[in-house]
């Protein structure tokens, strides 16, 4: 029973590493522009398309599509960020609703007409499985725990001492007086929204080989997974994020293990439902924001 | 399902509503030409099991190919109508009455998931369109048709009743395992499998420990199977979905259940994409199949053989086959009626015996067609045939 304990919380630490590398962008994007990007799994599938395809056409490694990968769909969310999401600084709320989502069904749509509408088999990565702690693992699982812990360090980094950073803080705090000193609004939104969207990008890559299959609408179901993460974070809260999404993976792992992987999706919606009804700001306070 | 998914595909369906109306009527009348039968195909053509749909179609086709050049049916030919279910029932029954109403189809073929089949059946029937199914394999297609209600429905498919019972029979009878953990995909056809399982478990004295279904798109499946491999089972039984058996069986592998613990039932376990993603994960594998390309009979070599030539070498799967003799079956009942009328059609394949690459077929009176389940065990990354069995079952007492 301990054994299978340790089991599921591995199990629940790998889920959420992949959760909280998605999540984490989509909540520094919600932090400075105030929109929730439904968009954001299709960065996730589009990094996953872009390494799919330069495997399968031009025989390339696994360590060089995941370069390509995150280029090309940084190189898109440039173009998105430019067109789009820039300009979405002090528009109403339900702009950036509808927004997100027409760029959520151009992008599914655009990938099922480029590629067709089945499944396609991811080739690559770090299959082989090895011991860990007595548990079995592909490498590819360990690898994106590390590239999770990483990317957190980073972020943390940049937003505490980079002048990008800090001026990301700034402008989730106050985007009025940001403009009064003098930070470029919109070219921090944009950036923002880069990198948020290169992190998505670089998760599909990371999550295909285990994931296996490749589809135009897999990012939908992680946008929706996405939603109680960075609303439990609190919304903008970058370590928050983390931990949000160690719960909800270690949740779902432990329901799907002991009561019924049926009963797995749900967690996350219970959750959603239980935060909005008593903490709406997140488990965490706002002030912890970046 | 999402919110997003509920506006997909939203302004193309507009854009094909508006040029439907603007020239859909013309567009079919100058297509097909008077006298010509017409039959409407629907099966899933986008989403998820837009594979199955088009392997169905193509089987299809060539069938319709090979009769129309063989002069056709009296002189007539046929003429192929095609609808896109997307594997919902919503969107099927759609396509259904679009291919009733629009194209005036006589008979229908479809579909390949039993939901959109359960749906489409009460509108043939009062539509009088003859549906002949080539591929869903849920019982309760045929317990409510022939004496059990619907006149207008056949199936030319094994049901999950037989499956379930073929697999359960060879995996306790040849291999002895009597505990079994369940792991089948959450759908009419998962969910309605493991219950006829279920209810033969006691005449082969076994024992389900665990039960998990699987949501189409899963592909996490570390937890359940690290429950499985806890608890005692000596097989996994998994009636799902083709797409996401190499992802079950790469964690297998990961989980180190690979070689410990067999996928019984069927998912395409036989498919080499689906062996080369994890071999040792599928070795021992049982599976029970309506048909597949190494089936070892003249007519069905000689069926491999000519989609192959007329699809670029793509090798056939189940439901091409199904559907390829579905319209043979079709055209020789009509022969036999020496008719196209749907009703005397109808009433014709009801006597039919007609020899097809499986073996002979016949109907029941529940318009049930008693074909026989090819069974097969993968051994050292290859299918080997361990034969093929006729599984008559006992229906329910309305």
């Amino acid at each position: 029973m301990l054994n299978l304990l340790g089991e599921q919380l591995l199990n629940g630490i790998v889920t959420g590493s992949v959760y909280a590398i998605v999540a984490v962008g989509m909540t520094m994007t919600f932090g400075v522009l105030r929109v929730i990007n439904f968009a954001h799994g299709e960065y996730f599938m589009v990094g996953t398309f872009a390494s799919w395809f330069v495997i399968e056409k031009f025989d390339l490694g696994y360590p060089q599509s995941v370069v390509f990968a995150v280029a090309l769909t940084a190189l898109l969310a440039i173009v998105v960020g430019y067109f789009l999401m820039r300009k979405m600084v002090g528009a109403p709320f339900e702009n950036g609703v509808l927004a997100t989502l027409g760029v959520s069904l151009i992008l599914q749509n655009l990938a099922v007409a480029l590629f067709g509408g089945s499944y396609k088999f991811f080739n690559g990565g770090y299959i082989e499985p090895v011991e860990l702690f007595g548990y079995g693992l592909a490498q590819q699982r360990i690898l994106i725990v590390i590239v999770c812990v990483l990317v957190f360090i980073g972020l943390d980094l940049m937003v505490t001492y980079s002048r990008m950073g800090k001026s990301m803080r700034a402008v989730s705090q106050n985007i009025e007086c940001c403009e009064i000193v003098g930070i470029d609004v919109q070219s921090v939104v944009l950036w923002t929204f880069v990198i948020g969207a290169s992190l998505a990008g670089l998760s599909g890559v990371l999550t295909a080989p285990v994931n296996v299959s490749v589809y135009g609408g897999m990012g939908e179901l992680i946008t929706f997974k996405t939603l109680p993460i960075i609303i439990m974070g609190g919304l903008g809260n970058v370590r928050g994020t983390l931990i949000a999404a160690m719960i909800l993976g270690i949740a779902e792992s432990f329901v799907a293990g002991f009561i019924g992987l049926q009963f797995r999706d749900s967690v996350g919606f219970v959750t959603l439902i239980l935060m909005l009804m008593w903490r709406p700001h997140g488990l965490f306070s706002l002030q912890s924001r970046f | 399902m999402t919110l997003s998914g509920m506006f997909k595909g939203f302004p193309l369906k507009a854009a094909a509503l508006c040029a439907l109306a603007l020239t859909g009527g013309f567009l079919s009348q100058a297509q097909a030409q008077d006298g010509d039968i017409r039959l409407g195909i629907v099966s899933p053509n986008t989403g998820s099991n837009a594979r199955y749909g088009s392997f169905a179609l193509r089987g299809a086709q060539l069938a319709v190919e090979e009769i129309n050049s063989a002069g056709g049916i009296n002189g007539k030919k046929i003429k192929i109508f095609s609808g896109d279910s997307q594997c919902t029932p919503v969107e099927g029954v759609s396509a259904t009455q679009r291919l009733i109403q629009e194209d005036k189809v006589g008979f229908i073929i479809g579909d390949i998931c039993s939901s959109v089949t359960l749906a489409m059946q009460p509108i043939v029937e009062n539509a009088k369109v003859l549906l002949v199914n080539a591929a869903s394999s849920n019982p309760a297609i045929t317990y409510k048709a022939g004496v059990g209600g619907f006149k207008w429905t056949y199936r030319n498919y094994p049901t999950d009743e037989v499956r379930s019972l073929v697999v359960l029979d060879y995996a306790t009878k040849q291999k002895n395992f009597t505990k079994f953990a369940v792991l089948s995909v959450d759908s009419d056809y998962g969910r309605g499998a493991i219950n006829f399982t279920k209810k033969y478990l006691e005449r082969f004295k076994s024992e389900i420990i665990s039960e998990d279904y699987y949501k189409d798109g899963e592909v996490d499946f570390r937890s359940v199977l690290a429950k499985i491999k806890n608890s005692g089972a000596q097989a996994i039984i998994m009636y799902g979905l083709a797409d996401t058996t190499p992802i079950i069986a790469r964690q297998m592998v990961e989980t180190g259940l690979a070689g410990k613990i067999p996928l019984i039932g069927n998912g395409e376990f036989n498919a080499p994409a689906t062996i080369k993603a994890a071999p040792t994960a599928l070795n021992g594998a049982i599976e029970a199949a309506a048909w597949l390309p190494g089936w070892d009979t003249p007519r069905s070599k000689e069926f491999v053989k000519k989609f192959e030539t007329a699809y670029k070498g793509e090798t056939p799967n189940n439901h091409a086959y199904s559907h390829w003799e579905t319209v043979h079956l079709i055209a020789a009942t009509m022969k036999a009626a020496n008719s196209t009328d749907g009703e005397k059609v109808r009433d014709a394949m009801a006597k039919i015996k007609f020899d097809s690459a499986v073996g002979p077929i016949t109907f029941d009176d529940h318009n049930q067609a008693l074909v026989p389940m090819i069974l097969l065990e993968i051994e050292g990354g290859a299918p080997s045939i361990k034969g093929a069995f006729v599984g008559s079952i006992d229906y329910p007492k309305n």
